[in-house]
């Protein structure tokens, strides 16, 4: 199981979830990738990252109009700011008792709750259970860049599901988008463009 | 059923598609799940729905897509092969068009239910369930398969079984396909195709299995002298058996007229036609071919009427502008002219001059005899009840003339033997035995089958009258749109190579339902290599690569059964 904790959740909801998280831990999440948050015994959320989110505060503005501004001083500011990176997460089913639902959780995660990032092993377990039932939640919202997150979660998924020996995962992923976005020819083709670009 | 059928049917084999749609009327609509071109039209298909089979051909395959703009776009050209693939896999299909033609019952599991199985399988055994014609739809997504040799075997009968002969093997699969042949003389019958299209072929593996089955006397007319004796064939110069080669007690050759010979033989015996047996009739079908008059029956009868079955030879021997002096020296029509038997018998004398004129080609015809040697028409009639078959070559009278004249007036004499034979049994006559049935093939049938000729030529009557007096017929044309309509829908069997002209398809399909699902089916038949059997004779329209007219064919015709060693017969009955 990973231990890579990626941040703490400032707000959630049934549907995603927004992380907080520290700019010297950003390096570990990106975007498509695989998170979960363990709330007890035998349940844990797992979602997607669809977003990373860096705001602005009032030290950052006066430093980008000051003049001749120590290298040090930039490198403070960066590394200890006091607003944290925002990471937007899609919630995309959970495991109860050691079974995989690709559904909604029945209760979200709450505040300061610890997010992980998945493992490859656990993406494949995430990813290989049912019948890809967790795409309808990556489809559902079309504000978000839909095509981009799932070319990247494709690109993440197809790997940890090679390394795990499920070599036709990729195939059968890919037939399920193609037959549950066929009606939508302009979303289709977006999707299918984007996932040859891996 | 035999039992090997059943487990055949039973065979788990790979679906092809499943069913979207479709009904009775319309055919039913199946979702191809394999490539196109491991389907072609006229293939024959089982859908197993429940506990029932149905039985269908395919009549048509559509392109067809979910959306029209993954047809329209060629995406394998912006997308790397392996997600186009997909996509097309998804996106874009063939529908196939099913006409459903039988169904039957299928048995229950044998592991679940043994005692279930067993009781089907003594009904299908006793013949109590069996292929039936469509009278529901299968269920949605009912899988769809090619059909297997244990399912052509149930519906067309299995080879070997008393009766049945391989005609031809399904275009899928290579699985033979037989008729009943037995069912198939009951009523008169058709082989069709255009020309060079292996009509000739396939009416010789017929006639051969008719001749082998036995059951039936068959007579050919053989206008080109290429079913008799060997011939050669036109296209590939290979020599072609001939039947009387094959069958030499069972098949006689008569030649037309005295010392006729074919192709260098000399036939069994020879065929004249007596003077006195040409009837008034005989020559009014003849009206087209020697341009007669409206006045010919008038004068014909009077003809008849004055010198009774003697009349052609009378009117033959009289004189045309024959005249004498008379006691006062007066030029008058002589006693033995023309113009002298009008004026007594009440006829204008040109219509008789002209009449006599118009039938110099038929008085002419040196096998059209006074006296002949032998009578040939009786041996002909002996010959055929006694379990031998006829065919009837014309040697040098190749015109029409002959063909239509002679087969017709024998064909009269021979059905009204057969009317005879077949009253006197059915009323019981003491001595009186069941007829042989008969089979007429008949050549160039549109020539004697036409809509002017239909009413008078004794063919039609045979058409007719199906089976009643134990006669049927085997047309063999290459245009069947000039049959007449009322004797095509008679026909009981069509078997059919190509055909080009669309009146000659539609007239194939007179009187059958799905003429239109067939049509296109008709029009697209390999030539020389595929034909369509349908109608009364077979369970259901079937498209078959014909059976090759070759030294294999002989071979498996002719091979005299091989004794069976005790170890087969033992492993038979089950040790």
């Amino acid at each position: 199981m990973s231990e890579i904790e990626i941040g703490r959740l400032l707000r959630s909801g049934t549907t995603g979830f927004v992380v907080g998280c520290k700019v010297n831990q950003l390096n570990a999440p990106g975007f498509g990738a695989m998170v979960r948050v363990p709330l007890e015994a035998q349940y844990q959320v797992y979602g997607v990252i669809y977003d990373i989110h860096i705001e602005d505060d009032g030290l950052v503005r006066q430093l980008i109009t000051a003049q001749d501004v120590p290298e040090e001083v930039l490198k403070d500011n960066r590394e200890n700011r006091n607003v944290p990176v925002e990471i937007g997460v899609l919630v995309l089913g959970y495991e109860q008792e050691g079974r995989i639902f690709h559904l909604l959780p029945p209760r979200p995660p709450l505040s300061l709750d610890a997010i992980f990032l998945c493992s490859p092993s656990e993406v494949a377990h995430f990813t290989g259970q049912g019948r890809f039932g967790y795409f309808r939640h990556m489809l559902r919202d079309r504000d978000k860049p839909v095509e981009e997150l799932l070319a990247a979660h494709l690109y993440q998924a197809r790997a940890a599901q090679v390394d795990a020996g499920n070599e036709a995962w990729y195939q059968k992923a890919v037939g399920e988008l193609i037959t549950l976005m066929r009606d939508d020819y302009q979303g289709l083709i977006k999707t299918l463009s984007a996932v040859s670009e891996i | 059923m035999s039992e090997q059928s059943v487990t055949s049917s039973a065979e788990a084999q790979k679906p092809i598609g499943y069913i979207v749609g479709g009904g009775l009327k319309a055919n039913l609509q199946a979702r191809l799940t394999v490539p196109a071109q491991k389907v072609q039209e006229g293939a024959f298909v089982v859908v197993e729905s429940g506990n029932w089979l149905f039985y269908g051909l395919v009549t048509d395959m559509q392109l067809g897509s979910t959306d029209p703009r993954f047809a329209d776009e060629q995406t394998e050209t912006r997308l790397p092969p392996e997600l186009a693939k997909l996509l097309h896999g998804q996106t874009l299909f063939t529908n196939l068009e099913v006409m459903a033609a039988l169904m039957m019952e299928q048995g229950p599991d044998m592991d679940e239910d043994p005692e279930a199985y067993q009781a089907w399988f003594q009904k299908v055994m006793e013949e109590e369930i069996r292929p039936e014609p469509v009278k529901t739809v299968p269920q949605h997504h009912s899988e769809v398969r090619l059909a297997g040799a244990g399912d052509i075997a149930e519906i067309f009968g299995k080879e070997g079984k008393k009766g049945y002969f391989r005609i031809g093997d399904t275009i899928e699969g290579g699985h033979p396909v037989c008729v009943d042949l037995d069912k198939l003389v009951q009523r008169s019958s058709g082989i069709f195709g255009a020309t060079g299209t292996g009509k000739s072929f396939l009416t010789r593996v017929i006639l051969a299995g008719l001749i082998k089955r036995d059951k039936t006397a068959v007579l050919i007319f053989d206008m080109h002298n290429e079913y008799g004796p060997d011939d050669t064939a036109s296209d590939t110069g290979m020599r072609v058996p001939g039947l009387k080669g094959k069958f030499p007690s069972k098949v006689r050759m008569v030649g037309l007229g005295r010392g006729a010979t074919i192709r260098g033989k000399t036939p069994d015996y020879t065929l004249e036609i007596a003077e006195s047996d040409i009837m008034p009739e005989d020559i009014l079908m003849l009206t087209q071919e020697l341009n007669l008059r409206e006045t010919t029956p008038a004068t014909l009868n009077a003809l008849f009427n004055q010198y009774g079955r003697d009349w052609f030879h009378k009117f033959k021997n009289m004189r045309p502008h024959a005249v004498q002096e008379d006691e006062e020296g007066n030029k008058v029509p002589a006693d033995d002219s023309i113009e002298a038997w009008a004026n007594e018998a009440n006829i204008h004398q040109l219509a008789a001059i002209g009449l006599h004129s118009k039938l110099n080609r038929l008085f002419n015809c040196e096998y059209i005899v006074e006296n002949p040697a032998g009578d040939a028409v009786n041996q002909m009639i002996n010959n055929l009840d006694n379990g031998q078959h006829i065919v009837l070559s014309f040697g040098n009278h190749e015109k029409d003339l002959d063909y239509l004249f002679v087969s017709n007036l024998l064909t009269r004499r021979i059905r009204d033997v057969w009317e005879y034979r077949t009253n006197n049994f059915r009323s019981g006559h003491q001595g009186a035995t069941e007829p042989r049935p008969l089979v007429i093939a008949v050549e160039e049938a549109h020539k004697l089958l036409n809509r002017e000729m239909a009413s008078q030529t004794t063919f039609s009557t045979i058409a007719r009258e199906m089976r009643k007096y134990y006669v049927t017929l085997l047309i063999i044309d290459q245009r069947p749109s000039q049959i007449y309509d009322e004797v095509m829908s008679q026909l009981g069997t069509r078997i059919t190579g190509w055909l080009g002209d669309s009146d000659d398809i539609q007239s194939v399909l007179t009187g059958l339902a799905g003429r239109e699902a067939l049509r296109g089916m008709l029009a697209h038949l390999q030539p020389k290599e595929e034909v369509l059997m349908l109608g009364w004779g077979v369970p259901m329209p079937i498209v078959v690569h014909s059976r090759r007219y070759d030294d294999a064919f002989w071979e498996e015709l002719l091979e005299k059964k091989a004794r069976r060693s005790n170890r087969d017969i033992l492993r038979d009955i089950g040790f």
